[in-house]
């Protein structure tokens, strides 16, 4: 599978990295994944994630988080998740 | 940083609760301009002048108070996670008591009368306790955020001294009372209105939406700390000190109290340079212009420059300026927070919620700007006119065109307020 392309928030005042998550994720083909690098962790996009039907999985610390996000029915291989995205 | 762990979607008031405050506030801001156009001369040759006093009431508790108190009203739960009981009908209620008690008092201030004068303080009175009742309750079982919610606090207290003192004063015009130093008790009315009230909340809020709306780092914890209770020791000596006929030493607290929002203004200044993504957007000019109109107000005051010039700069450059530009990112952010709400609540994910920066565009919000400065630098140098003895028709023409200016940028931040807001009810969700 093609890596997925990264989306960094980290500059962008709120609300547009949740803006941009979801645009990506409505764009999403089937099977695919967004890949994502936050300064904060994004809670409130968990509780949306959610309802919608992703699941998702979040490293890091501080001001620096990589979150994976995928479609429930399409989950991850071990691979993927263990991935890190190179600073 | 902003507390968005505990930010529940469901604690938000209702839209239509700050939105009535949003909206009715920029026609206060056209009277005004409308006044300044009328009598111009007149309201910046002498603070004291009854054109004077309404236009400062209609800035002051028509524009300001009227925003602040929808912001609040909408904040406190999203920040504090505290949400304001019984809200729409607090909303509701002290709004119309708020509305109706500016414009008595501005009748009563212009025309004379007791009857409008009674009214007006009357209306205020109730209104304001109970906004300050309800939001007081809010700030009680507030967590989180603990220097922006200390802020707030002190804020409130603030509003019902101003109101006290405000009422205090209206009585001794109605001739109930006689004060001696009576100017001194108005000085001191309009440092806890301009000081305490106003700049320990735009401190409290100030701490929240400038690190996030602009991405730069957050405010020093020595600042967050001290700034808003020394405001508040400050303005509680200066009036023990009043009340005791010492008019002078007061003063000079007074001066502590404005060198403490002389620091917040130069740091918040400093943290807007610092900030992560280059571009200046309409908000970002309207803080720099308010956070140097405070700047200069102060260096004036403090040198003993004209009050007419130190009230246009505090009451049209902070007062007027930074709640626009405040306005220019709170509200698109409330349009698209609420159809992202009923987007979850109908569970309507085939549909994309437009994006907030399309609510107001940053080029008629630039506009807008560029007018209201207008406003701002035509009354500014009417103002000053008089100190440099410069022929009287100068500051006349001046004085009008500030006003026009001011009427015309006020209409345009309704137009495009109301726009948004259009556009949020407009939208298929």
């Amino acid at each position: 599978m093609t890596r997925a392309p990264l989306l960094d928030v980290r500059r962008l005042a709120p609300p547009e990295p949740m803006e941009r998550i979801l645009d990506a994720l409505a764009d999403l083909p089937t099977g695919g994944r967004v890949r994502v690098l936050h300064r904060r962790e994004p809670f409130p996009l968990y509780d949306l994630l959610r309802r919608m039907g992703y699941g998702w999985r979040t490293q890091g610390a501080e001001d620096r988080f990589e979150i994976l996000i995928w479609a429930l029915d399409a989950p991850p291989s071990q691979a993927e998740l263990d991935e890190r995205i190179p600073c | 940083m902003l507390n968005t762990a505990g930010l529940s979607l469901d604690q938000a008031p209702p839209i239509g609760v700050p939105f009535a405050f949003f909206l009715t506030a920029p026609l206060f801001a056209v009277a005004a301009g409308g006044l300044l156009l009328w009598q111009g001369e007149l309201i910046l040759i002498s603070r004291w002048t009854p054109p004077a006093l309404v236009v400062t009431h209609l800035i002051a508790l028509g524009f300001l108070t009227q925003i602040m108190c929808g912001a609040l009203l909408q904040m406190l739960p999203v920040l504090a996670g505290s949400p304001v009981p019984r809200v729409v009908l607090v909303g509701r209620a002290t709004q119309v008591l708020l509305i109706l008690g500016t414009l008595s008092l501005s009748a009563g201030l212009l025309w004379g009368g007791a009857a409008w004068l009674t009214l007006g303080g009357g209306s205020l009175m109730a209104g304001l306790m109970i906004f300050a009742t309800a939001t007081g309750i809010a700030l009680t079982r507030a967590r989180g955020v603990r220097r922006t919610v200390v802020a707030m606090r002190l804020a409130l207290v603030a509003l019902l001294v101003t109101l006290l003192l405000g009422v205090l004063l209206v009585v001794v015009l109605l001739g109930g009372w006689r004060l001696s130093g009576f100017v001194d008790w108005v000085n001191l009315h309009l440092a806890w209105g301009l000081l305490g009230w106003t700049g320990m909340l735009i401190m409290g809020v100030g701490y929240q939406v400038v690190p996030m709306f602009h991405v730069t780092p957050a405010y020093p914890d020595w600042l967050m700390r001290w700034a808003a209770p020394l405001v508040a020791v400050a303005l509680t000596v200066a009036s023990a000190l009043m009340a005791t006929g010492q008019g002078a030493a007061a003063t000079g607290w007074m001066g502590l109290g404005a060198l403490c929002f002389v620091v917040f203004a130069g740091v918040s200044l400093d943290r807007q340079r610092r900030r992560e993504r280059p571009r200046l957007d309409a908000t970002l000019l309207y803080w720099r212009s308010a956070m140097i109109s405070a700047l200069l107000a102060a260096a004036l005051w403090l040198a003993g420059g004209r009050a007419e010039l130190v009230g246009v700069l505090v009451l049209i450059g902070v007062g007027i300026g930074l709640p626009s530009g405040m306005l220019f990112k709170i509200v698109p952010f409330l349009s698209w927070f609420h159809l992202q709400h009923r987007q979850v609540a109908t569970r309507r994910f085939d549909v994309r919620v437009p994006h907030m920066h399309t609510f107001i565009p940053e080029a008629p919000a630039r506009i807008q700007f560029g007018v209201y400065l207008v406003a701002l630098l035509a009354l500014v140098a009417a103002a000053a006119l008089p100190a440099f003895d410069v022929a009287p028709g100068v500051g006349k023409s001046l004085a009008r065109l500030g006003g026009f200016a001011l009427v015309l940028s006020s209409g345009f931040l309704w137009f495009l307020l109301a726009r948004s807001f259009w556009r949020f009810r407009g939208f298929g969700l």
